[in-house]
């Protein structure tokens, strides 16, 4: 596997983690996760805003997530999504799994992480 | 700018175009970039640059921009294991609603459904009920018994009971407490206001103990005061005509002009025979001395422990004592054979002829509400099979299939009772107007209502519904097989449309419905085509274009006849020249129903030697034009000329049936003698008979034409021994046209108004509409059965769109790989089409059987035409083959359009 295939298969890993995350913080729009991912990662993780939806509407069909278009005073309808009870599931199982992962990462290959 | 459209125009050349709700989202999440580009100090053009790239990844992943179409239920399920069984099914109320509240479309079809199921049956059954199961209003009404005479096994002409056997029985009874006569008769109520037609009862005393009727206000006469002019007041005419005055008692109405004392009220809970029954004069009985035999109907209370076989046991016994009446008996009986006495329950007695009727629409009703149900299971078997998932993960949650199919039940609960809840509603609003809704003669129409029983009724129902739409997919959720449910693939195995056990219930199902609305077709198509065949039976006269009046010149009112012949000539001299009347004739009796007076003599029969045959007919006095007024058909001979007067020989003019019977081969002349209406001074009158027309025929399903005599009031002697008399004019204009009849109507008023301002011409009516309220039963019981089979059709219909469209959708991939195969079009749509044909066929074949079964229920209703009609029996599948045929031929063609590269690749 090459470097770039290795990036693109951690990215997508990924994504749905930092979504639930962004997520278990407040209800949020496709806008706002967008920029959150790419201004928290210093520029590091920001994909495509062309998959972001796609992924939404798929964490959104596994019942992780749920889309509602709110209408705020003065503002325009948005969609808005929040966390599911499936979906607070999922992250905390997400960041387990990570969590090892990392650990034993660090442990084999020394790579520290925060 | 509009972004919505910009991002939607963006989409046209893609290979899938996003719902409108992904645009929106996308558009506005474009707004902002572009806002966020602009306040960062970007050009106009370098923030639209960036903005079209944007909607070119957009395009490029099109395809993964979609919802899924049916959305899982994102209300959160209740907990897989409740903490105890109540909070359970607090819990599972309230998730059931809150999901039902989510899919508003799938609740309101499944209320509606339900709602009209069980609606209709409701109503059904709260007549049903109302009319032949609810206890009757009077204290011992199951000891109530109504009488019936006949002599030598024949019924009389009119009336039930005689006053022979009456008085015979009354005075020796040992089975009966009390026996009672009565008639009802329409009389002008004057005095107190403005003069009205009500109708009366004429009873003996002894009626309020036969009842156990107390006086709500005042006293009710007694068997010494039968002589004497009183009158006891309905309640209901009590308010409306005196205010519920108390002081009411002792005041003078008039009846007919006869002054009465009032002298009581009774409660119209005790009304009888109905309500619309608004006063009651005594009516006492006549000894038979002379041959005098009086008509009316008898009821009787049974002693404690008496039978209704024993009393009639006793009463033909004690009859047979009466002294003969002789001819008389032979006039309104038809023999002079032994008496004999029925007694009937007094409930089976007065709906003795609407039970059948009522039995077969409950069957009908119970088979609609049948078919509504089986559609609903077949929708919730369906959103069960797409639900599996969740159920699968509640299962995988822990929660024991009691909790998961308990949920089911639930949510069909809630459905049902929200579908019974508007079937009462609809009930409910439905009741204020079932008076006018059910013909006039119908039987108990004031016991009809909406009480704690039929309520109940509704509330069984709606549950029994219920459980028996939510037990298919509840027990299909206890054989869910959670490794399946929960494999990501949703696309089933190829077949798995057709042969799934899911997908055999509901094609089982809709060979039930299509059988059903078979059954309820051939039988809607049987009763409209008797009503058909009712209304435009060959009745022996036109009565198209006929106006009819009934006109009453009581003795009261003109005592001499020869006052009431001089009328009756002004008015028709004046009706005949009336602009567009061609005829105007009268009648002593109406021409639409059997019966009215009768009349017995001897006579020597030509054909046995000049033996004497005791004769009966119904003789009836009529104006010359009567015949061509009604355009009756001539056998033979003449009708009455301007040369039939009073100095002229008298003549009559008979029917077929009577020149059939008695005069044989050649009536032409035979000498009758004036039946009945012999002037007083020559009782041994004879006439010649100049004609015979053809019979009226009572179109009945019992159908029999009595024999008729015919005088003409012209050789009356100047006088009308009648004193009512049906008006009869013929009008030139167009027959359909209402305009042409109500002028002739408002006309043939003024005429009876001109000869004397106190006469009313009442009941104006063309005599097709009369006809038709003679027909009311029949039409309302067509009606009903049709508008069951009518929505039994279409829940068929819908049922049969719905599975086939659910299959095409199962087999979506199967029919994808058959069209890569190779596979036309035209096979594809075949297909479809012949699985959906299938199941109508097998459900056409069990509906015929089961129809041909089940239309001898009808047999007893239909006239003109037999149980097994072949029309219908054709008629029927073919309209609901073409039904059929529709319901599949969108999913079929839906099918065929199938995209078999976007099908296997997933899209």
């Amino acid at each position: 596997m090459g470097i770039n295939a290795l990036e693109r298969e951690l990215k997508r890993g990924s994504t749905e983690l930092l979504i639930l995350a962004l997520l278990e913080e407040r209800d949020r729009h496709g806008y706002d996760l967008a920029r959150l991912i790419d201004e928290r990662s210093h520029g590091a993780i920001s994909f495509h805003v062309a998959s972001l939806y796609p992924t939404l509407y798929r964490m959104e069909d596994k019942d992780l997530i749920e889309g509602r278009w709110v209408e705020k005073a003065g503002q325009r309808r948005r969609r808005y999504y929040k966390l599911t009870k499936t979906g607070t599931r999922m992250l905390a199982s997400q960041r387990n799994i990570w969590e090892n992962f990392f650990d034993a990462l660090n442990r084999v290959a020394r790579i520290r992480h925060a | 700018m509009d972004w919505t459209n910009r991002v939607r125009a963006a989409f046209m050349r893609a290979s899938h175009i996003p719902d409108d709700d992904v645009i929106e989202e996308l558009a506005q999440h474009a707004r902002t970039m572009y806002e966020v580009a602009r306040a960062d100090g970007c050009s106009h053009e370098e923030a639209d640059r960036r903005m079209a790239d944007q909607l070119d990844r957009w395009r490029v992943e099109a395809a993964a921009l979609h919802h899924r179409s049916r959305r899982p239920p994102v209300v959160a399920p209740p907990p897989a294991v409740a903490s105890s069984r109540f909070t359970g099914l607090v819990q599972d109320v309230r998730y059931a609603a809150r999901l039902l509240r989510r899919q508003p479309r799938h609740a309101l079809l499944t209320i509606l459904t339900m709602a009209l199921g069980i609606g209709a049956t409701t109503v059904l059954f709260s007549v049903t009920y109302g009319v032949l199961m609810k206890p009757l209003a009077w204290p011992h009404s199951d000891r109530i018994v109504v009488l019936k005479e006949t002599r030598g096994g024949s019924a009389p002409r009119f009336g039930a009971f005689t006053n022979a056997a009456y008085l015979a029985w009354r005075e020796e009874a040992t089975t009966i407490e009390h026996i009672a006569a009565w008639s009802q008769r329409l009389v002008t109520l004057s005095g107190a206001g403005e003069p009205e037609r009500i109708r009366i009862a004429a009873a003996t005393a002894s009626l309020f103990p036969v009842l156990g009727a107390r006086p709500l206000i005042g006293s009710l006469f007694e068997q010494k005061d039968e002589a004497l002019p009183v009158i006891v007041l309905s309640e209901g005419l009590w308010r409306q005509r005196f205010g519920a005055d108390p002081a009411v008692l002792g005041r003078l109405v008039h009846i007919d002009g006869q002054p009465h004392t009032v002298v009581g009220v009774l409660p119209d809970t005790l009304a009888y025979p109905d309500r619309q029954t608004r006063a009651v004069v005594p009516y006492s009985i006549r000894p038979t001395a002379g041959n005098y035999l009086a008509m009316f109907n008898a009821i009787a209370v049974l002693r404690p422990g008496a039978t209704a076989a024993q009393a009639a046991a006793e009463g033909t016994a004690r009859g047979r004592f009466a002294s003969d009446t002789g001819l008389t008996t032979t006039a309104i009986f038809g023999s002079n054979g032994p008496l004999e006495i029925t007694a009937q329950p007094l409930r089976d007695a007065l709906t003795a002829d609407v039970r059948r009727p009522l039995v077969v629409l409950l069957v009908a009703v119970g088979l609609l509400l049948l078919t509504a149900t089986a559609n609903v299971a077949s929708l919730q078997l369906a959103r069960t099979t797409t639900r599996s998932r969740e159920m699968a993960i509640r299962a995988a949650l822990g929660a024991g299939s009691a909790r998961v199919t308990g949920q089911l039940l639930v949510e069909s609960l809630l459905l049902g009772i929200a579908g019974g809840a508007a079937g009462l509603a609809f009930m409910w609003l439905l009741h204020g107007s079932m008076p006018s809704l059910l013909p006039a003669d119908f039987p108990r129409v004031d016991d009809l209502g909406i009480d704690a029983t039929v309520v109940a009724f509704a509330l069984v129902v709606s549950v029994g519904a219920s459980i028996a739409f939510g037990l298919l997919p509840a027990l299909r959720v206890r054989r869910l097989n959670l490794v399946d449910a929960l494999a990501e693939d949703g696309t089933a195995p190829v077949g798995a449309g057709v042969r799934s056990r899911t997908a055999r219930a509901r094609m089982l199902i809709m060979v039930g419905q299509v059988a059903i609305a078979c059954v309820l077709l051939v039988g809607a198509s049987l009763l409209g085509r008797s009503f058909l065949a009712l209304l435009h039976a060959d009745r022996g006269y036109d009565p198209a274009g006929v106006l009819s009046a009934r006109l009453s010149m009581p003795v009261t009112m003109y005592p001499a006849p020869e006052r009431r012949f001089a009328i009756i000539e002004q008015i028709l001299n004046r009706a005949a020249v009336m602009p567009g009347v061609t005829d105007a004739a009268f009648t002593s009796e109406s021409p639409l129903t059997p019966g009215g007076s009768t009349s017995a003599f001897t006579l020597k029969s030509r054909e046995a030697d000049g033996a004497l045959v005791s004769v009966q007919a119904s003789p009836r006095i009529v104006s010359p034009r009567y015949f061509s007024a009604l355009g009756f058909r001539m056998i033979a001979g003449r009708t009455f000329s301007e040369h039939d007067t009073e100095t002229s020989e008298p003549v009559v003019v008979v029917n077929h049936a009577f020149a059939r019977r008695y005069l044989g081969d050649s009536p032409l002349g035979s000498r009758l003698p004036v039946a009945g209406y012999a002037p007083p001074e020559e009782k041994q009158l004879e006439s010649t008979v100049i004609g015979v027309v053809d019979d009226v025929r009572y179109v009945t399903v019992a159908n029999v034409s009595q024999p008729e005599l015919y005088y003409s009031h012209r050789q009356m002697r100047g006088r009308l021994p009648v004193q009512t008399v049906t008006l009869l004019a013929r009008t030139s204009g167009d027959p359909a046209d209402p305009a042409d009849l109500r002028a002739a109507a408002a006309g043939l008023r003024s005429v009876v108004r001109e000869a004397d301002e106190r006469l009313v011409a009442e009941a104006v009516l063309p005599l097709e509409q009369r006809l038709l309220t003679t027909l009311a039963r029949p039409r309302l019981y067509a009606v009903l059965l049709g508008g069951f089979a009518g929505f039994a059709l279409v829940i068929a219909a819908v049922g049969l769109f719905a599975v086939l469209s659910y299959t095409v959708s199962q087999r979506s991939r199967e029919l994808a790989i058959r069209a890569a195969l190779g596979a036309r079009r035209a096979d594809i749509l075949r297909l479809v089409l012949r699985q959906g044909l299938t199941v109508t066929l097998a459900g056409l074949v069990v509906g015929m059987l089961a129809s041909t079964w089940l239309t001898r229920l009808l047999s007893t209703q239909l006239y003109g035409v037999a149980p097994h009609d072949t029309l219908t029996f054709v008629l029927v599948p073919l309209l609901l083959l073409l039904f059929a045929t529709l319901a599949c031929f969108v999913p079929a063609r839906r099918a065929a359009r199938l995209d078999p590269l976007r099908v296997l690749r997933g899209g």
